[in-house]
């Protein structure tokens, strides 16, 4: 397991993806040297949100649903910062689904790591919004109807700068993907992390997932929409994981005249 | 002495053009003014009106009968003449028609420029007349407004407004109109001050969600942010909104959002947020006429209670409640320091009545003052954010320090991590209660105006300040003995000084004015043993009160 920074009573259960995703970011972040002063990593409410707190950086854990507009202000107020939101897929696509729209079609500079369990766990096993049709859960007794949402289609034709999927069993692939992502300059990044839980989803468990997840082949190009999104809408015997999209735009914080002789907080002229 | 104008049309038709000359024209003649709009929620069509209340002494309210009457939109006359008294000189934009002035503004001024356009100075120089001033007093604003649109434009409206003077010649003599007194002709509305109030005082975020009658301060801010140095933007919702504001303050920059009650209500959540975090939120809240929408573009004191208590769990707040343009520039600046100094959300309340309302003013400083946010510099590197301090208030850092800024919304220790200690939730909650006894320390007085004694005592809060003013003048020219009290901060209560200012008056009657149904600035009174038996004055049919009407209630 993760070598932790602090002496924390974790909350994850044996087993559970989150620790995986915890030491991939850990090492991306050693690896690419990043000062974790200048990393802020934001989260809302759920297991997944509980991150921050079990590493070293700046941490905002704010409200279920709202980590991206706290990290968008943040990355606005103060642009040095590394500003990384690492929630779950109830936080992120559920409760805060409007804002994932939105800060999409911003581009503000900040990354956005969704541990995706398909499942509630912090709420002990509700249907979660990428839920499987049929999965049955203590609320939806006759199993999931709704379709699952589609976050890397929804990001692709939004114009969403980065897309990505990755696999919390394949910490290798799972930090390639959160380097990518941190070493992304052109804005707003979407990783999709499919994370294993092994309390409440007896269906999408690791195994499940190792025998459908295939790295987007070498020739794929993610600037092309079309294959991108025939890429983003494969969920059978086929899971593809990889950079999905990438698309050129500017950033939200470089088309802000306030902060173009420097940061917003830098410049304040007050004590 | 003063005089009241009402311009009233349909939505569209220009009311705040010609209210708008109007309006600089006087204050340019050294008048007082004060304006204030009454408007339907739509964009064309309907009826709106604007009062425009000149005088040779200070205005603090609107009138219930206006003394001119400028109907630009014939179909609402009959309406509108309900709303008048036997001396009302009516201005109609139409053909003749007995009993009053009728004028085709649209068709004189295409008959001089060829154009409709100019309209409005026909009117002006029409109502300049019926007022009994010249109408070349209106020439040099004129000059002013129109000169970047060339010297031919200026002189056509010159001779618009001449020729709407000529034709109400014959009608002129029945007025008797006040007389400059040196009033400033610096004009500025609650809502513009608000604006200035915080962009000189610092704030450099603004997210927010466009609602009335919170907009005004919102696009104010939008122009002045080039000015400032200001990132405005229009969030998604307002529970975006008020997240970035706690975002960007986490970050060390002083930050706004500006909404309505049903805006407000989606934001509690995230107040509650700045709470936990004690972060120093500011929120401009203009109330309106509920519940869920209301009546969106009237006025009411609707959301005192929800201001104060609106949120889950416990924290200190201030709520601050303004009740002129002048109020509103200098209650920004310190309910901002307030945010700061104890990092908790403050609360400014405001309303259609204020947001709207114009007077003159000497200028407000449009200097840049920043605020002290009271950061600490150079945090050392065992610093954690919560430390437990006798004052409740804790030593605030920034991220991207040399120390680690950890904040979370569930209860936290003092290094601001996760904890379900339940000896530490009780450290926790008591120091960030604490902070309530410095603000209670610190609230403002409220204002007293009129005798030292009095029999009646009016008590009110934000915006009635202006009416409530004006009705003691008339009680006491009446005979009446009766004082105000005033409160433009509404929470925290410094009780025992309440109590105080409420006994010296020695008034043996008591009576809350205020623009809501159910008394809520009353029974919070009563509640923290303020007061006890005292009259309501409630009102809520959406529209301002006056003078004259208190004066008129507290009489019966």
């Amino acid at each position: 397991m993760s070598k932790l920074y602090f002496d924390a009573e974790i909350a994850w259960c044996p087993g559970c993806g989150d620790f995986l995703i915890l030491r991939s970011l850990d090492r991306a972040i050693a690896e690419l040297g990043i000062d974790r002063h200048k990393l802020v990593l934001v989260s809302g409410i759920g297991q997944a949100a509980k991150l921050p707190h079990y590493t070293q950086a700046n941490v905002f854990n704010g409200l279920h649903g709202r980590p991206i507009p706290a990290a968008t202000a943040i990355k606005v107020a103060n642009h040095e910062l590394e500003v990384v939101v690492t929630s779950g897929d109830g936080d992120i696509y559920g409760e805060g689904g409007n804002h994932l729209i939105h800060a999409i079609r911003r581009n503000i500079g900040i990354k956005v790591f969704v541990h995706n369990n398909q499942v509630y766990g912090l709420t002990k096993g509700q249907a979660s919004p990428t839920s499987d049709p049929g999965f049955v859960t203590p609320v939806q007794t006759h199993g999931v109807v709704n379709q699952p949402y589609s976050a890397l289609a929804l990001a692709i034709v939004q114009g969403c700068s980065f897309v990505a999927r990755s696999f919390a069993g394949d910490p290798k692939h799972l930090q390639a993907m959160m380097t990518a992502a941190l070493q992304h300059t052109g804005g707003f990044a979407l990783l999709d992390i499919l994370q294993p839980c092994p309390t409440y989803n007896r269906v999408n468990t690791y195994q499940w997932y190792r025998e459908r997840v295939k790295p987007t082949p070498d020739t794929h190009d993610p600037f092309d929409r079309a294959a991108a999104l025939d890429l983003a809408f494969k969920w059978s015997d086929e899971i593809p994981i990889g950079i999905i999209y990438r698309c050129d735009r500017p950033t939200f914080e470089s088309q802000l005249p306030a902060l173009a002789k420097g940061t917003l907080v830098g410049r304040y002229a007050g004590t | 002495m003063d005089l009241s104008i009402r311009v009233s049309g349909a939505a569209g038709q220009g009311i705040g053009t010609l209210g708008s000359l109007l309006t600089g024209a006087f204050a340019g003649m050294g008048l007082h003014v004060f304006t204030t709009e009454t408007y339907m929620s739509r964009i064309r069509g309907g009826l709106n009106w604007m009062d425009i209340r000149i005088g040779d002494y200070e205005l603090l309210s609107g009138k219930e009968t206006p003394d001119l009457l400028v109907v630009l939109d014939p179909q609402s006359l009959s309406f509108l003449r309900e709303r008048t008294n036997e001396w009302t000189l009516l201005l109609l934009n139409g053909p003749p028609t007995v009993g009053m002035v009728a004028i085709d503004f649209a068709q004189e001024a295409k008959a001089l420029t060829g154009e409709v356009v100019m309209a409005n100075a026909v009117a002006a120089g029409a109502v300049f007349a019926l007022l009994g001033y010249h109408a070349a007093r209106l020439h040099s604003l004129l000059d002013a407004r129109f000169a970047r649109k060339g010297q031919d434009v200026v002189d056509a409206n010159i001779r618009c407004a001449q020729r709407g003077a000529e034709l109400a010649e014959p009608y002129v003599g029945t007025k008797l109109p006040p007389k400059g007194v040196g009033a400033p002709d610096f004009v500025c509305s609650g809502s513009e001050a608000i604006g200035l109030g915080a962009a000189t005082a610092g704030v450099k975020f603004v997210a927010a969600y466009p609602m009335t009658p919170s907009t005004a301060t919102f696009t104010y801010l939008a122009n002045v942010a080039d000015e400032f140095g200001i990132v405005v933007e229009q969030a998604e919702d307002e529970i975006a909104a008020i997240n970035m504001v706690c975002g960007a303050t986490y970050a060390g920059v002083p930050a706004m959002t500006t909404t309505s009650g049903g805006g407000f209500a989606l934001m509690v959540e995230g107040v509650s947020l700045a709470g936990m975090l004690e972060l120093p939120a500011f929120i401009m809240l203009g109330q309106r006429p509920g519940p869920a929408t209301g009546l969106p573009t009237r006025t009411g004191q609707t959301e005192l209670r929800f201001a104060v208590h609106g949120s889950h769990g416990e924290f200190a707040r201030a709520v601050y409640a303004p009740g002129t343009p002048r109020q509103a520039y200098e209650l920004t600046r310190v309910g901002l320091e307030t945010a700061h100094r104890y990092q908790t959300p403050v609360i400014l309340l405001t309303d259609q009545f204020l947001a709207d309302m114009r007077t003159n003013t000497t200028p407000l400083d449009r200097a840049p003052r920043p605020i002290d946010r009271h950061i600490l510099a150079d945090p050392p590197p065992d610093y954690v954010r919560y430390t437990i301090t006798p004052d409740g208030v804790s030593p605030r850092a920034l991220p991207g320090s040399a120390a680690y800024l950890v904040a979370d919304s569930d209860e936290h220790g003092e290094d601001g991590h996760i904890t379900e200690d339940l000896n530490v939730r009780v450290q926790m909650q008591e120091k960030r209660l604490r902070k309530l006894e410095g603000m209670r320390r610190e609230v403002l007085a409220p204002e007293r105006y009129g005798p030292e004694r009095a029999e009646h005592l009016l008590i009110c809060w934000g915006s009635t300040y202006g009416p409530c003013r004006e009705a003691v003048g008339l009680l006491n020219q009446r005979d009446i003995s009766a004082a105000m009290l005033h409160f433009s901060q509404v929470w925290p209560l410094n009780v025992g000084a309440a109590r105080a200012a409420i006994a010296s008056t020695g008034a043996r009657r008591i009576t809350v004015v205020e623009g809501n149904a159910t008394g809520q600035f009353a029974s919070l009174l009563r509640e923290e043993q303020v007061l006890g038996e005292c009259e309501l004055m409630p009102k809520y049919d959406g529209l301002p009160f006056t003078g004259e009407e208190i004066a008129r209630r507290a009489q019966s």
